[in-house]
């Protein structure tokens, strides 16, 4: 089943000097598939997916999350469409700093007015699968990045969404976290056949996907695919990245 | 670009940070300045208004020095705080200690004196504007009038140009424990969780709960004993009851999870935990100046409408003459004076007539006076009392009281006259408000009158008129002219007037105090909200991303607000009333129903301002 149909995106911001950010963006993901956006600074990754989840509204083009179209809703239906139906995880996790992990967690449940009981064991079965069951009464500023990201995780798949948006998840994350978040993603991607759209820089973080979508000036530019190996995936990947203008040695002393 | 150049370039190219702290200055300046207009005006410092009246001004004006003082600090370690960013970015680039310091001190000297001209400049305006509005609003013969206030703006020139340099003085006492990186994460790092203890909590709530009930059982002059013992328990509690118990509740309502894990009640109380302890001391200050303001004027425009219904229940008659002893001549042509003055005037009167008889007492020295009872019976069916029936040789004893003497009763005395040692045994006693100021009196029935010797009797002629209240030109116009005589005249219609214009001052002054400290809690409050507008943005926007409708949103931001514009006024409502009817319990006169009215309006006009600020507000967070 398709959980994402994009067609003919494009997104031209206006000003003295208008400048053509996307243009025409065709891109399809289906149920339970992981897609990976990669390109160079200003390539329009961020803009596609503001433009996905409806943060930001196309120029022209449309976009379909299972089979609805964001754009055509209404501001109210759209909030709620968003808490029901998509997920978001944030490169600098956007947590709130006056509540606990746990409330963190359970916040877009509350918003909906779920029972008590419901959220408990909701946020205990997912706490559980993250590893962050020790750090639920805890404060925001008295964890780690990587435990902040995983709990903006537990928040974004709480309700079960149909689709997780992540930007730059790993950005903010030394190489130990990061995995650690990536081996989440990719266990409740299994898991729950949630679909999933990262953008990121990170080519590591890429190569957890199962498709890498590149894009160069505003356009497609490139498509891989996963094969076998995870470590030959990331290989293709810098490959890319280095036809993409930048320097494969630069990129493969990031980490390896 | 020098070093200057930069402080004065970071102030002039950066308004909209430093908007806040210039308003909040320059407003605390043009309420100083207004202020003192009225303080150092040469009718009220210059006799027309009673001298305690012009030392309660000018110690009010030190209030509201000290007022300004914290307002002002406060604004800057609010703006300040803001840009503890940029000052760690600053040092980082390699500024010395001194230099930093230096700048804050030159910005802060160029944003004061800029925000004194301001303030002025407004504070012209405004007392101009209030001036004009306290002679139409209350009727002012125009005994205030506008004038070059300089020793109002001298004042107010050196008063706030000392406090501006005291207050950069202390911005580098604010600036000095800081560290590099305390600086460089700025607000950005997380406050703690608000921590309230249960011991003082139920503090608060023995020390209020006690303040009310002492002040509310007391009766009497026990009020004006217990007075400051109760006022300082409930500001001791009320202060608690900011800092501890609103914190302490709050937390218990976060632990109680089906309530607090309610829809928005998530977003709405965690915040709110932070906004209450941060705000505990300015909620305290709001509420003891609006408890103050409401006290204050609800007790003078209680007093005044207690002073008038007195002055109008006990003078049922338009004009009263009575005349000195004997003068028959003088007093016919005085009362014809006085009637001719009714007729030309058009007023439609009702003369009615009393000889008040002085007799000497056989053993004490003073005398009583003696009146004729068909004449004393006339006078009180004309002022709708009962008229008194007395039987041969029997007399009755009339005495006078009110209200606020507790209306009580005098018992019958017997008198021994010395004309012919006639006995009067009164066969009881009533009260009257007719002859009032003559003391206790006799009535005797008409024909034991007649027995009587008269050495000495005066001619007592009321005039009753219907629309005695447009009697007051007629009534100034004989009281001038009848000043020189021995005789004494009374119009109820010019010493309403009279009273009036007294009143009428004091209580523009008391109003103005009130509005002053009114605008300025709300001020406080506005520039709080304003000070955490981009915080609350920043976090607005995060949640929008999660699905936050703008309609629930605006639901937390309204409720929110509600409690911060609200709670310190209800408090201070409270307060109010349980502080006015104490006062109601001393002088025994029900200051109910004004203080209700004036309580009611700064509720309305809170109510408004809150209406105004949380539209904008909410429109700022969701744009």
């Amino acid at each position: 089943m398709e959980m994402l149909s994009v067609r003919q995106l494009s997104k031209i911001y206006g000003g003295k000097v208008p400048s053509r950010a996307l243009s025409d963006i065709n891109l399809s993901i289906e149920e339970g598939e992981f897609v990976g956006i990669m390109g160079p600074s200003g390539s329009g990754k961020t803009t596609l997916l503001n433009l996905v989840a409806a943060i930001d509204a196309p120029t022209t083009g449309e976009v379909l999350i299972g089979g609805r179209n964001p754009h055509k809703l209404k501001k109210g239906e759209l909030a709620k469409f968003r808490r029901r139906e998509l997920g978001f995880v944030f490169q600098d996790f956007n947590l709130l700093n006056t509540l606990t992990v746990e409330e963190n967690i359970v916040l877009p449940l509350t918003l909906e007015g779920e029972s008590v009981k419901a959220m408990e064991s909701k946020v205990r079965d997912i706490a559980a699968k993250l590893g962050i069951e020790s750090i639920l009464n805890k404060r925001t500023y008295e964890i780690s990045g990587g435990q902040a990201q995983r709990t903006a995780i537990a928040r974004a798949m709480i309700h079960k969404p149909k689709f997780l948006f992540a930007d730059e998840p790993t950005g903010n994350l030394d190489s130990k976290a990061a995995k650690d978040v990536m081996d989440i993603l990719v266990a409740l991607n299994r898991s729950e056949r949630t679909a999933m759209m990262l953008v990121t820089h990170d080519a590591v973080a890429a190569s957890y996907c199962h498709r890498v979508v590149f894009i160069k000036d505003g356009q497609l530019f490139n498509e891989i695919h996963c094969g076998e190996s995870r470590q030959a995936f990331f290989q293709k990947i810098i490959d890319v990245l280095s036809l993409l203008g930048g320097n494969a040695h630069d990129l493969s002393t990031i980490r390896v | 670009m020098t070093f200057r150049r930069f402080a004065f370039n970071n102030v002039m190219r950066n308004k909209r940070t430093y908007a806040a702290y210039f308003l909040s200055s320059a407003f605390s300046v043009m309420a100083f300045f207004v202020y003192a207009v009225f303080a150092f005006h040469p009718d009220v410092s210059g006799g027309t208004v009673h001298s305690n009246v012009s030392t309660a001004m000018h110690f009010a004006e030190g209030l509201i020095y000290v007022f300004s003082f914290f307002f002002v600090l406060y604004s800057m370690s609010a703006f300040l705080k803001t840009r503890k960013k940029e000052f760690g970015l600053l040092v980082m680039l390699g500024m010395s200690d001194s230099q930093l310091k230096t700048m804050v001190f030159l910005e802060n000297v160029l944003i004061g004196l800029g925000a004194t001209a301001t303030g002025i400049g407004m504070g012209l305006v405004m007392a101009k504007v209030m001036l004009l509005m306290a002679e139409n609003l209350l009727g002012l013969d125009n005994t205030l009038k506008f004038y070059l206030p300089w020793e109002a703006l001298g004042l107010t020139l050196a008063a706030f140009l000392a406090l501006f340099v005291v207050i950069s003085a202390f911005t580098v006492v604010i600036l000095r424990g800081n560290h590099l990186i305390d600086l460089l994460k700025g607000s950005a790092k997380p406050k703690k969780e608000p921590k309230a203890s249960v011991l003082l909590s139920l503090l608060a709530v023995v020390l209020l709960v006690g303040g009310y009930v002492i002040a509310l059982t007391a009766k009497g002059l026990v009020v004006f004993m217990v007075m400051i013992p109760v006022t300082v328990m409930v500001i001791v509690g009320t202060y608690f009851l900011f800092t501890q118990l609103s914190v302490y509740i709050i937390h218990r309502c976060r632990s109680n999870r089906s309530f607090f894990w309610r829809k928005t009640n998530l977003l709405f109380l965690s915040d709110l935990a932070y906004r209450m302890k941060d705000n505990a001391r300015t909620f305290f200050m709001v509420a003891i100046l609006s408890t103050v303001a409401f006290s204050a004027i609800g007790s003078l425009v209680g007093f005044k409408t207690m002073s008038t219904n007195v002055l109008v229940d006990e003078n049922p008659f338009a004009l009263e003459y009575t005349s000195g002893k004997g003068e028959t001549e003088r007093v016919q042509t005085e009362v014809a004076e006085i009637e001719r003055s009714l007729r030309e005037a058009g007023f439609d009167y009702r003369k009615l007539g009393a000889s008040m008889s002085d007799q000497k007492l056989a053993q004490a020295k003073h005398s009583v006076m003696v009146l004729r009872a068909s004449e004393f019976n006339a006078i009180a069916e004309a002022a709708g009392e009962k008229p008194v029936e007395l039987k041969e040789n029997e007399s009755m004893m009339i005495y006078y009281t009110n209200s606020m003497a507790g209306n009580q009763a005098t018992a019958p005395k017997k008198a021994v006259l010395q004309a012919g040692g006639v006995e009067l045994d009164p066969i009881g006693s009533k009260p009257s408000v007719t002859f009032r100021g003559y003391g206790d009196f006799y009535v005797v029935t008409d024909a034991q009158y007649d027995r009587l010797e008269h050495s000495s009797v005066r001619h007592f002629y009321a005039f009753d008129v219907k629309e005695w209240k447009k009697t007051k030109d007629v009534g100034q116009a004989l009281e001038e002219k009848l000043a020189a005589s021995d005789s004494r005249f009374f119009s109820i219609a010019y010493d309403l007037h009279r009273m009036n214009q007294a009143y009428g001052i004091v209580l523009f002054i008391g109003l103005f105090i009130g509005a002053v400290f009114f605008v300025a809690s709300g001020s406080f409050l506005y520039f709080r909200l304003y000070a955490d507008l981009p915080d609350d943005k920043a976090k607005f926007k995060s949640i929008a991303k999660l699905g936050l409708t703008d309609r629930e949103l605006s639901g937390i931001v309204t409720k929110q607000l509600m409690i911060l514009f609200f709670v310190p006024i209800v408090v201070a409502f409270v307060h109010g009333v349980v502080a006015l009817t104490s006062m109601q319990n001393m002088f025994g006169y029900s200051l109910m129903t004004t203080s209700m009215t004036v309580l009611g309006t700064f509720m309305l006009i809170q109510a408004v301002y809150f209406l105004l600020i949380r539209g904008r507000y909410v429109r700022e967070v969701v744009s």
